[in-house]
């Protein structure tokens, strides 16, 4: 039983992980209709901006503020410049060919950057401890991690729900047109919804790196891990990522605790059975 | 008249031709001669993996090799030395790939390198039947010293086995009766495996569970931390290397296990190249290994200074490799003269290489072709505020046995 909770623990811990990650690229999914293949690399940036500003000022807060503003600000960049022209879900293909392009040219630079070797980056030292759960000392940060998400979850539930802006995301979700011709610069929403997708993946860079570590490679792993919660969730809604990063979430910690040697296929397993019984997901919008 | 007068020339015009032809005939065999021996430089393709978590090993053998060959020149054999290195990504199609392009396009006389076991027994078959040299820097996957013995792959580095199982013996007599395994889910891993429960359980232990984690990257580690705590085994015996064993040592510490639960290991997990990453989590572990360090003879102490100097970073088992690869090579090249032109030439040149190496003396075993070498029980300890592994104990020379009767 005690083992269970452990376990239980690590699994929340890892959702929440998976939900940081997965928050950003649901928006850009369901908000603009845009299939962003370089998530994965906007979370590896992200990190390795944290480790260098780590290293720099000696600091975990200050990149945790610092690495997805300068994120947020490159992907606004490649949004105005490059994705702006292929909006449209007749443009999927090209979205798909310039993301994975962009993928793959952030993957090189950052190895030139920062090397080939896998990077470990501390906690920052106020959640360096440990706590005592049962006979294990469960380190502080892993939990820390766990209260981080949902308040994440909460201040997107806020700010979806309950602000205008949030009300003119879920218009632009259902017809972009129709908010368009009600005068809102709907190019803006979509850039800023950008903006702060890229800038969801490079916060989870920066806390996911005590946990997962550094290391050229994990861009396209994390990338994988995120679009099978995305699917399994649903895409477009906050609720399909936060329960889609809670159920693949558990199925890996507990697929690594009960069977180790199957525990990268297990996950799949799951979300093609989640397919099966739904297909647009767990609290996926219809049609998706 | 005309006729007689173009004839003769005719003749004439065929004999200087036909003597041209003969004096050419005549010396292409004298210059095709010169071509292949002691002209153009040694082609040595290097396949090491340069990405991802064994990164850190390519580099340091690579590091190493070109230190030796500086040393003497860059020449062997009377011949110029150069290096062609390609990555390896630990993956085995991509190695496949780049083997045969640095075979079969870059023309190579001979290959070094190969970290990952896993890519090693992928890449058997291909040097047999290419009949191809391949001096084996690091992958120690038993077979190819073994059942997959073939006359084309030699190592300079060890078996799976032999780091392994001499230090079974010593932790069940040293630290405990039950020990829980946890490896990487690959050939290196299994190895580990039966060569430690082997020597363990004849000693009087007990192996009461096994965790063989995804490879080569395990994710998260917390789930299979928590497997090994809730199993409350007298030891955790394991095996990682590279950028996994940064994973695995430093997780294991923050979950408390550190301290509480005795680590052991082949020596790899606590290298000098992780160590520093590892950090307090690392002190204490044993581990058994064919170098160290700290290990006090001559030529260590050169090496390992030079080696510094050279890279910024303290020598590790994988640069030793490296060195003592380019070493052999250099050697095997002097005994044939730096005739690559006839493989078994050089195969046969092989066996007969020993020198004083910074492990010590070097014997190639001509049976399993990989060396005879001493064990070190080695561990954790802080050093002039360093981590460093310290021998403790010499676990005494240790040969493959060449088959699987010992694990």
């Amino acid at each position: 039983m005690e083992t269970f909770i452990i376990q239980f623990l690590n699994g929340l811990v890892f959702s929440m992980l998976l939900f940081v990650m997965a928050a950003g690229l649901s928006l850009i999914f369901g908000q603009m209709n845009v299939i962003n293949l370089s998530h994965g690399a906007f979370y590896l940036l992200g990190g390795y901006i944290g480790l260098s500003m780590v290293r720099q000022f000696e600091n975990f807060w200050l990149s945790l503020f610092l690495a997805p503003l300068l994120v947020a600000g490159l992907g606004l960049l490649i949004e105005y410049f490059l994705l702006r022209r292929m909006y449209g879900a007749h443009r999927h293909l090209d979205q798909v060919l310039l993301t994975f392009g962009l993928a793959l040219i952030a993957a090189d630079l950052i190895r030139w950057n920062w090397g080939a070797y896998v990077e470990s980056v501390d906690p920052p030292p106020q959640l360096a401890g440990q706590v005592a759960v049962f006979d294990i000392q469960f380190p502080l940060y892993r939990l820390s991690l766990i209260g981080f998400g949902l308040l994440l979850a909460l201040a997107l539930w806020l700010l979806i729900g309950r602000t205008r802006l949030g009300a003119i995301i879920r218009a632009g979700v259902s017809d972009a047109q129709m908010v368009s011709g009600l005068g809102i610069n709907i190019q803006l929403v979509f850039a800023g919804v950008f903006a702060l997708g890229t800038a969801l993946a490079a916060l989870a860079g920066v806390i996911g790196a005590p946990v997962l570590n550094l290391y050229p490679g994990l861009d396209f792993e994390i990338l994988i891990l995120t679009l099978v919660v995305v699917v399994v969730g649903g895409l477009g809604t906050l609720k399909g990522a936060f329960l889609g990063s809670l159920l693949i979430g558990m199925a890996d910690t507990f697929g690594k605790a009960l069977w180790p040697q199957f525990a990268l296929f297990f996950i799949f397993a799951v979300m093609a059975v989640i397919l099966l019984i739904r297909p647009s997901g767990l609290a996926g919008l219809k049609g998706t | 008249m005309s006729q007689k007068s173009s004839s003769q020339l005719t003749r004439r015009q065929f004999l200087k031709v036909a003597g041209v032809t003969a004096a050419g005939l005549a010396a292409t065999p004298l210059l095709s001669a010169c071509r292949s021996v002691a002209s153009g430089p040694v082609k040595i393709g290097v396949l090491l993996p340069y990405s991802d978590i064994y990164a850190v090993l390519g580099e340091s053998i690579t590091d190493a090799m070109r230190m030796y060959f500086e040393e003497v020149g860059n020449e062997a054999g009377g011949r110029q030395i150069e290096l062609i290195t390609e990555d390896t990504e630990i993956t085995p199609d991509v190695a496949q790939q780049k083997a045969r392009k640095l075979v079969e396009q870059d023309e190579v006389d001979l290959v070094a390198g190969v970290v990952s076991s896993g890519v090693l027994m992928a890449l058997r078959d291909y040097f047999d039947s290419s009949k191809k040299l391949l001096i084996c820097a690091n992958a120690g996957a038993n077979p190819i010293s073994r059942s997959l013995k073939t006359p084309y792959i030699w190592r300079t580095s060890f078996t799976n086995w032999q780091p392994n199982w001499p230090v079974g013996t010593w932790a069940a007599e040293n630290v405990g009766k039950r020990a829980y395994i946890s490896v990487p889910d690959y050939a290196a891993g299994e190895n580990t495996i039966t060569a430690f429960t082997n020597s363990f359980e004849a000693a009087g232990g007990e192996v009461i569970g096994v965790q063989r984690t995804p490879f080569p990257n395990m994710g998260d580690p917390a789930p299979f931390i928590a497997e090994l705590a809730d199993a409350a085994p007298d030891l955790v015996y394991a095996f990682y290397s590279g950028g996994a064993a940064v994973t695995f040592v430093k997780a294991y510490g923050e979950f408390g296990l550190a301290g509480k639960i005795p680590l052991m290991s082949s020596g790899f997990m606590v290298e000098e190249d992780v160590l520093p990453a590892e950090g307090e989590a690392a002190l204490g572990v044993f581990s058994g290994l064919h170098w160290a360090l700290l290990l006090d003879n001559p030529e260590n102490k050169a090496f390992t200074a030079a080696y510094k100097e050279r890279t910024g970073r303290d020598a590790n088992v994988f640069a030793v490799q490296g060195y003592d690869t380019a070493r052999v090579i250099v050697e095997m090249l002097n005994r044939v003269e730096g005739d690559t032109s006839d493989v078994q030439k050089m195969i046969d040149a092989l066996p007969g290489i020993s020198f004083d190496s910074p492990r010590g003396p070097f014997k190639m075993d001509a049976k399993t072709q990989n060396p005879s070498q001493h064990i070190y029980l080695r561990e954790v300890q802080e050093v002039d505020g360093e981590l460093h592994n310290v021998v403790i104990e010499d676990l005494g020379e240790i040969t493959d046995p060449g088959d699987d009767s010992l694990g």
